[in-house]
């Protein structure tokens, strides 16, 4: 019995996540979205997803990097530290120029890092290949 | 009464005299400053580097290193280090010499346990003011470095939904899914490219007047159309937002000497941002009257507030007040937008108080905001009233009736 993959989707832009949202389950994910840190950390609980995708969000003092630091080293998320997440955003800065010291970059490095607008094709591949890997280990 | 402005500070002493250190020690710890006395330069040099105090105080007239170069290598040390010289009357003209090498006032002797207090407690409130104000330089210059990246997510982000929407279209248009909201996912790009061009106006507008000026030209413009005429035309975004506009304008004209357009942009940015920046059923309050020479306009909002810290940014480019934490702080707040990007988190350009700020400036009136956090904002404009130049006084004074 095969269950569809799902992706949780963490970002402050409605419309990003609506043409996300959509063009994934028309790939026949699963897919659940947040507008903000608190509420995607909560869906996650709720839904445990095989992947995130993790917008930076900028305007809101790079919550994505909280964020992301709260699942991989947080006890309290310590049951979904393994989720690999993919971050995205649509300025071409990598984590590694935002964070000088390499303690800190450890913290912050996603497993993937995407800009927007998204190439789709990579995208999907992306995603095809980290929740293969997952149902596959499991 | 003197006062440390934070906590125990330091003051190290360097005078030959025993009987100088003895006073001027008891003085200081009086005052409740730490105090270190040293007998001569060198060994005073060396206690300063070592104690890093918030100032120093320097007999002139020493045997060994002399109280100038005592000054000059302090300097070096430290050149935030406070430097009060103590002189004889002989000697007045190399304590003014000494200020010139960087000491912050002098003390002539014999002097009262008064005067040393008085001079050192202004000493150090130079000190604090100086170091407030790099503070800022340094807050101002990283805001800078970080406006390029600000600049590139501001526009970027947009571009990037607007994308997204019509690559998703494209692929996949055929599918029911995504063919069922083909007329919204279109709706929202236009919504997008049209905060898009808001912004890069804004943005051209401020460019354009680095080094020239907004005001075209300086007219009769009475505000009364242009405000009523504003908060007519936002009376549907008002609504949207459930917030009650009203214009208070008891006066039959308020003619001011301005560049029509100008002041146009000035209201419409200051209505907007009271009708966005406010809470359902809120109000905006629009008023004005004339004063002795200006016409003061307010727009007052009912809305969240802008905390203390944020007031002195409030009129930088790119800052915007951060959305205050509520309920539903960090879940899509779920307001119903108005303007904003697709998270509704955040409105506006982050350019309509500079904007509206280098207007004012340039028309020659002031602009200053009021606000208390949890009950709301008032943005009060002074703009210089039109004289008529050829019209009679009664004339100028039936208009304000």
């Amino acid at each position: 019995m095969e269950t569809r993959p799902t992706v949780l989707v963490i970002d402050d832009d409605a419309d990003f996540r609506s043409s996300v949202q959509a063009l994934l389950e028309g790939e026949g994910y699963a897919v659940e979205v947040a507008g903000g840190g608190r509420d995607g950390l909560r869906k996650l609980r709720e839904h445990r997803p095989d992947v995130i995708v993790l917008d930076i969000m900028m305007e809101s003092i790079v919550e994505g990097y909280v964020v992301n630091q709260a699942i991989k080293f947080q006890p309290d998320f310590e049951a979904y530290a393994d989720i690999p997440i993919v971050m995205v955003s649509s300025i071409e800065e990598s984590p590694d120029e935002r964070f000088s010291r390499a303690s800190e970059l450890e913290l912050v490095r996603p497993n993937r890092y995407l800009t927007k607008p998204l190439d789709i094709p990579l995208f999907l591949e992306v995603l095809a290949k980290v929740t293969r890997r997952r149902s596959a280990a499991t | 009464v003197t006062e440390a402005p934070e906590g125990r500070e330091r003051i190290v002493v360097i005078d030959d005299d025993y009987a100088m250190r003895l006073s001027c020690r008891q003085i200081l710890a009086r005052s409740g400053f730490e105090v270190e006395t040293f007998e001569d330069g060198t060994q005073g040099l060396v206690g300063v580097a070592a104690l890093k105090p918030s100032l120093v105080v320097v007999d002139l007239k020493m045997p060994g290193l002399s109280g100038m170069d005592v000054v000059r290598r302090v300097r070096d040390i430290d050149p935030e280090i406070v430097l009060v010289v103590i002189t004889g009357y002989a000697t007045i003209g190399t304590a003014v010499e000494a200020m010139k090498s960087g000491a912050y006032d002098f003390l002539p002797k014999p002097f009262k346990p008064e005067e040393l207090r008085l001079i050192v407690a202004r000493g150090l409130e130079r000190r604090h003011l100086h170091r407030k104000t790099r503070q800022l330089e340094v807050e101002r210059e990283l805001m800078r470095r970080r406006f390029i990246s600000f600049m590139t997510h501001q526009l970027k982000s947009p571009l990037a939904a607007i994308h997204q929407y019509l690559d998703v279209l494209q692929r996949l248009g055929d599918s029911p899914d995504v063919a069922g909201k083909r007329a919204e996912w279109l709706e929202r790009c236009l919504v997008r490219t049209g905060q898009l061009r808001e912004l890069i106006d804004d943005w051209l507008l401020l460019a354009k007047s680095e080094g020239s000026t907004l005001v075209a030209r300086r007219e009769r413009v009475d505000l009364r159309p242009v405000l009523e005429g504003v908060v007519a035309s936002y009376e549907g975004r008002a609504g949207g937002a459930g917030v009650s506009v009203s214009a208070e304008l008891p006066a039959a004209e308020y003619p001011v000497l301005a560049d029509r357009n100008c002041v146009m942009v000035l209201f419409d940015n200051l209505i907007t941002n009271a009708i966005d920046y406010n809470r359902r059923g809120g109000q905006v309050r629009v008023s004005a009257r004339a004063e002795p020479g200006e016409v003061v306009v307010e727009v007052a909002d009912t809305g969240p507030g802008i905390p203390a810290e944020a007031v002195e940014l409030l009129f930088e480019e790119f800052f915007r007040v951060p959305p205050a934490a509520t309920p539903g702080d960090g879940v899509d707040g779920g307001n119903a937008g108005v303007g904003g990007n697709g998270g509704r988190r955040w409105r506006g350009t982050g350019l309509g108080l500079p904007i509206c700020k280098r207007i004012v400036a340039e028309l020659g009136g002031g602009i200053e905001v009021e606000s208390e956090v949890g009950s709301g904002s008032t943005f009060r404009v002074h703009l210089p009233a039109y004289r008529e130049e050829s019209g009679s006084r009664e004339e100028a004074e039936t208009s304000w009736a």
